[in-house]
């Protein structure tokens, strides 16, 4: 008797063996998914934060197109429809030449600037590396006209430079980061005391409230302050509808480009000069991957 | 005498499992495609690094397929796939588990058989149980599996927003196929 339950001990193990390769123990024969050369996407919707940049660039061959107004001063009142009733504007147009470069030109209401910029990945987010690095370069034209036009100007006095690299980590799904240490340089400044360098270091972020809407926060923090300027701070909202962003927020700088955001930046929050603006970004694929 | 009998039928079912192993196919580089149309827009991804297995003994079968490695035209079409769509942080992989019925695994090699798969599609973390028609042919080395089917995305709980309903279609229509390999 003892010998018959043996038997069918054997015959339930031979079973069971068989068993053994049921549907589910397929799949670990397969093991973990495994996509090594995958890069962190969107750890912004757009190429900025609010006035600032993110790490992201237009992918390769895709044009990227950017109008952004600032309106008037909220404090003006109801007179100015809150500011409403004055706008300065921002056009720009960047082209990603690869995934990881892009080339932009921009015009700004704002001094009339016109601008040139250059912006490239230089690490990407993935499994193994725990941040991104972009490095941005600008050069800004003021193309307004001379003041005092009969004495001798210079045309290298009309531009201004800014290199920043932007550090920034999506630490999850709803949260991203970035930090943003910047040098903007003046080729003219007011006095001689003035200094042509000025050092800034920018702390940003979003948090995604769902799939398409994200609220976002920036601060420049400057290290050698000129006495009539603010730090920059700007609080937003950005939008996703298909191939648009719409990135609304309150900011008390004016300027949409890095030299007048970071060291120019006239608006006192605490005064309720502050501006009420929009980005609004819309992508074209020029040419198909 | 008894007992050597135990004895056989224990050897005998350790000869079984190992000759389950010989009888194991597999690949990591299956083709999955799927295919959205809609008069406003066609939207087409391609991914070449899915993967499949096949055993032969049980003719259970799983497919695994990794959502991020999915390739589209449009860079931004990705970018909305993995972040709003599928949620590939949060569900990295779409997999089907199940038996195949109708495979004659004394098939001459090149002679294309019909099959039928029946078991679980997980996808976007939805499972949903499914009976997906294919066909299956032997190859010199092992099997050719091919497979077309549509996933309706309401099935998996992804929803589509209002805005951009009239380009993406209800139903995505898949297709696959995977040249497996003795393991």
């Amino acid at each position: 008797m003892k010998a018959v339950a043996h038997r069918f001990l054997a015959i339930g193990m031979l079973f069971a063996a068989v068993g053994a390769c049921a549907q589910d123990d397929l799949l670990d024969l397969l093991g973990p998914v495994e996509t090594p050369d995958a890069f962190v996407s969107a750890t912004f919707k757009d190429t900025r934060i609010i006035n600032g940049q993110s790490n992201e660039t237009p992918a390769g061959g895709v044009l990227h197109f950017v109008i952004a107004h600032r309106f008037g001063q909220i404090s003006d009142g109801a007179y100015a429809l809150w500011g409403l009733d004055n706008a300065s504007m921002r056009m720009g147009f960047d082209y990603g030449i690869t995934d990881r470069l892009s080339i932009g030109v921009a015009r700004n209401t704002f001094q009339k600037t016109y601008e040139a910029n250059l912006k490239a990945r230089l690490l990407r987010q993935s499994n193994t590396v725990p941040l991104s690095i972009t490095g941005y370069s600008a050069i800004a034209c003021n193309g307004l006209r001379w003041t005092e036009p009969d004495r001798e100007n210079y045309f290298s006095s009309r531009l201004s430079y800014v290199h920043q690299l932007v550090i920034a980590r999506k630490v999850n799904s709803k949260m991203s980061l970035a930090l943003t240490p910047s040098v903007v340089h003046h080729n003219l400044v007011s006095t001689p005391q003035e200094a042509h360098d000025e050092y800034v270091i920018g702390a940003g972020g979003r948090f995604k409230l769902s799939q398409r809407v994200s609220i976002n926060g920036e601060y420049f923090l400057r290290l050698n302050p000129r006495e009539a300027y603010n730090n920059s701070l700007s609080l937003g909202v950005d939008i996703e509808t298909g191939g648009h962003v719409f990135q609304l927020h309150v900011t008390n700088s004016q300027g949409m480009f890095e030299r007048a955001f970071l060291t120019e930046t006239a608006g006192k929050w605490l005064d309720g000069n502050i501006y009420f603006g929009f980005n609004l970004s819309r992508v074209f694929t020029v040419s198909e991957r | 005498m008894k007992h050597s009998l135990t004895f056989t039928l224990a050897a005998a079912g350790l000869l079984a499992s190992t000759g389950a192993t010989a009888q194991q196919f597999m690949t990591r580089s299956a083709h999955v495609d799927f295919f959205s149309s809609t008069p406003a827009e066609d939207i087409s991804a391609i991914t070449e690094q899915a993967s499949a297995v096949l055993d032969l003994a049980s003719q259970n079968i799983a497919f695994q397929v990794p959502i991020i490695s999915f390739h589209f035209e449009k860079a931004l079409m990705e970018e909305h796939f993995n972040e709003n769509y599928l949620e590939s942080e949060k569900f990295p992989s779409a997999t089907f588990t199940g038996n195949v019925s109708g495979l004659n695994t004394d098939a001459a090699v090149g002679q294309e058989q019909p099959v039928t798969a029946t078991g679980t599609l997980s996808i976007h973390g939805v499972d949903v149980e499914r009976t997906v028609e294919g066909t299956a042919v032997r190859t010199a080395a092992g099997w050719n599996l091919e497979a077309r089917f549509d996933v309706p995305t309401e099935d998996h709980n992804i929803p589509i927003p209002k805005l951009v309903r009239s380009k993406i279609a209800e139903s995505i229509s898949v297709t696959l196929q995977a040249e497996l390999n003795p393991r």
